[in-house]
């Protein structure tokens, strides 16, 4: 398949029921899209996730001001890998939950040392509920 | 099958996909089906297909989907006289299977006794050695110390992977490749098998280089008869999760095929296995030098059985129903063929950039494709909603062809006419899998997807294309806002998979 010249103008048709016709220079191809908190796109068989606001999307990390890491879904703990006092690096995983018969590991999102460890391997978890608690190592 | 069914009515203990394909067979038989659900599938697409339809309980699967006492409950109000459990939840419980025959109710699967001896990775294999099949060489030696366990080792063979015997999910499981090794492994292994489980010992397992998994369908019925259904090659996984399942394998030659088909029947005999039912192998090489071992037996219905019954023909679910109902098998081993070729690729609400994270959230657009030689098996529909309470398998792709590439380049067509808008799915990773060289040659092994998956998922996060602005545009313009949806951005905070404790993980 040609791919349409940068410079060619997109033209896009709803055509209803959340389908678009989409043409780009001689190219024609239909699309889906729905708009939610972010609009979503499907063309070529990939899904595109955009932010319906239009300004760049607000994804960055927010540090807790305790340093506690929570549960993002009720879960089970599989394995914790460290121990209170001991020093972690940004990316260590710290925790492995299990959900919806999947591992999630817990990630360090920052370097630190670990203050409390608030859970114990077998134990169903809810979300929010703090699993560990991190200090901001000194330099 | 002789029109033996005895059946009027089947309540299937199950949801999503397997529910649905249950429920299917049951209308095709003229038997009525009864659903069960949990509040999280009031609304969901197996609960409005069925006959009747019952609730069970809260979300929470221990308090529905598992609950014994719920199942039984409604399979008396409902007057079924059978349970077809799917996979999963009470599907391989001795004590489920034991309770319903006790009650009066036909389990549609192996007897308790079956369920029980395989449910023993022990025992099952040790039946499997006393039918003549081999085993991956392997003990959990009763002196731990570590002097006994270095004896064990040499008596097993290098390389070996230790493995925590009370473990799962490859926790504390450590390679040793040599006698070298072994101390350091031994102590690693030990140590997390404590901190995880509570519990040290340790199993000692020979290590079978870069095997694939290639797993034999069996049906027995009640009369003596014991098929086997060919293979399904099922090394495309990631921590014991498969992605992508196929038949026939690109490894087996038919003299191999016909030998592990053997050794499928023998074990199934020994065990007094009826139903149907999957043997589990490693695969060490390829072709007429091969070497197999028998892995375990899985007692029930597996998730990938549509490649097997796109292949041979057979309906799976109809002949589950049949044997239980008492009919005899409808065919000889020497009447069962493979023809073309199927691959099914399982789309996961997970996303493959973050870690695979499962995802939860509403089904905004969901449009399945339809074309020649694909088949979709799906629990869900569009409007629906994707809980963090269960699974998250969402659908099965099952591509057929007479060829591997003609079914491979039908699964592509087919993932890429399959808009699944409101939660993020692995689709873009599948497409990325099916078109991997290693995927196409044929070579692939259980080690495939952790060794490639860094690269290939690398490679899935593509800057939007500038059409992708003006689609969203036009979408905006025309307020084509998905129902229920507010309209501007909302507060983030209420989404559980972009923070934890404000931190993304």
């Amino acid at each position: 398949m040609s791919k349409p010249a940068d410079d060619a103008p997109i033209d896009v048709v709803s055509l209803g029921n959340a389908r678009y016709q989409v043409d780009a220079g001689t190219r024609r191809r239909v699309a889906f899209a729905v708009v939610a908190a972010d609009t979503w796109v499907f063309l070529d068989g990939r899904v595109y996730v955009v932010p319906t606001g239009g300004a760049s999307p607000a994804r960055t990390s927010r540090a807790d001001e305790r340093g506690a890491l929570t549960a993002p879904m009720p879960a089970t703990v599989l394995a914790i890998h460290v121990t209170p006092g001991q020093t972690v690096q940004r990316n260590d995983v710290l925790i492995v939950l299990e959900a919806m018969k999947m591992e999630l590991p817990i990630r360090a999102p920052r370097d630190g040392r670990v203050r409390t460890v608030a859970c114990q391997p077998g134990e169903l978890v809810q979300p929010g509920v703090t699993l560990l608690e991190l200090d901001t190592e000194e330099a | 099958m002789n029109g033996s069914v005895q059946f009027s009515r089947i309540l299937i203990a199950n949801r999503g996909e397997i529910a649905v394909r249950v429920i299917r067979a049951c209308r095709e038989m003229g038997i009525e089906s009864v659903a069960v659900y949990s509040d999280a599938d009031r609304r969901a697409l197996h609960t409005s297909l069925a006959d009747q339809a019952l609730r069970i309980g809260p979300a929470a699967a221990v308090d529905s989907y598992l609950s014994i006492e719920a199942i039984f409950s409604a399979a008396r109000r409902s007057g079924a006289q059978a349970i077809h459990p799917g996979y999963g939840f009470l599907s391989e419980n001795a004590a489920f299977a034991a309770a319903c025959r006790d009650a009066g109710l036909v389990f549609i699967g192996p007897p308790p006794e079956a369920i029980a001896q395989m449910g023993s990775k022990i025992t099952a294999r040790r039946l499997a050695q006393a039918a003549g099949v081999p085993v991956v060489p392997g003990e959990t030696p009763t002196d731990q110390s570590d002097q006994a366990i270095t004896a064990a080792a040499h008596r097993v063979g290098f390389p070996l992977l230790l493995k925590p015997s009370e473990g799962g999910g490859g926790i504390g499981m450590k390679t040793a490749r040599d006698a070298a090794a072994l101390a350091a492994a031994i102590a690693q292994s030990r140590r997390e098998a404590l901190a995880a489980f509570g519990d040290g010992t340790l199993y000692i397992e020979r290590l079978i280089d870069r095997p694939r998994h290639v797993e034999f369908q069996i049906l027995a019925d009640h009369h003596g008869h014991v098929v086997h259904l060919f293979e399904r090659e099922c090394s495309i996984q990631r921590r014991h999760q498969k992605v992508i399942e196929e038949c026939p394998s690109t490894a087996l030659t038919p003299a191999l095929r016909r030998r592990m088909g053997e050794a499928a029947v023998a074990v199934a005999r020994k065990a007094g296995y009826r139903n149907a039912g999957t043997m589990e192998f490693l695969l060490e090489g390829t072709g007429d030098s091969a070497r197999f071992y028998f892995l375990e037996m899985n007692a029930r219905l597996q998730v990938e059985h549509p490649i097997t019954e796109q292949v041979t023909g057979v309906d799976l679910v109809r002949a589950q129903i049949e044997i239980a109902s008492g009919a005899p098998l409808a065919w000889a081993q020497d009447a069962l063929a493979q023809r073309g070729h199927a691959i099914e690729v399982r789309v996961y609400a997970e996303d493959p950039a973050r870690e695979y994270l499962p995802q939860a959230g509403p089904l905004l657009i969901y449009r399945e494709p339809s074309m020649p030689g694909i088949r979709v098996d799906a629990g869900i529909v569009e409007g629906g909603e994707v809980t963090v309470h269960y699974d998250p398998l969402l659908a099965k792709v099952i591509a057929s062809g007479d060829t591997r590439e003609a079914a491979r380049h039908r699964a592509l067509a087919a993932l890429r006419s399959y808009p699944i808008l409101g939660i993020r799915t692995n689709t873009a990773l599948l497409v990325a899998l099916l078109e991997h060289e290693r995927f196409i040659s044929g070579d692939i092994d259980t080690g495939f997807l952790d060794a490639e998956g860094d690269v290939i998922r690398a490679g899935l996060s593509a800057e939007p294309p500038r059409e992708i602005a003006a689609i969203a545009a036009a979408a905006r313009a025309e307020g084509a806002f998905a129902s229920g949806a507010r309209r501007g951005p909302a507060p983030r905070g209420d989404d559980p998979w972009t923070s934890l404790g404000g931190l993304r993980v």
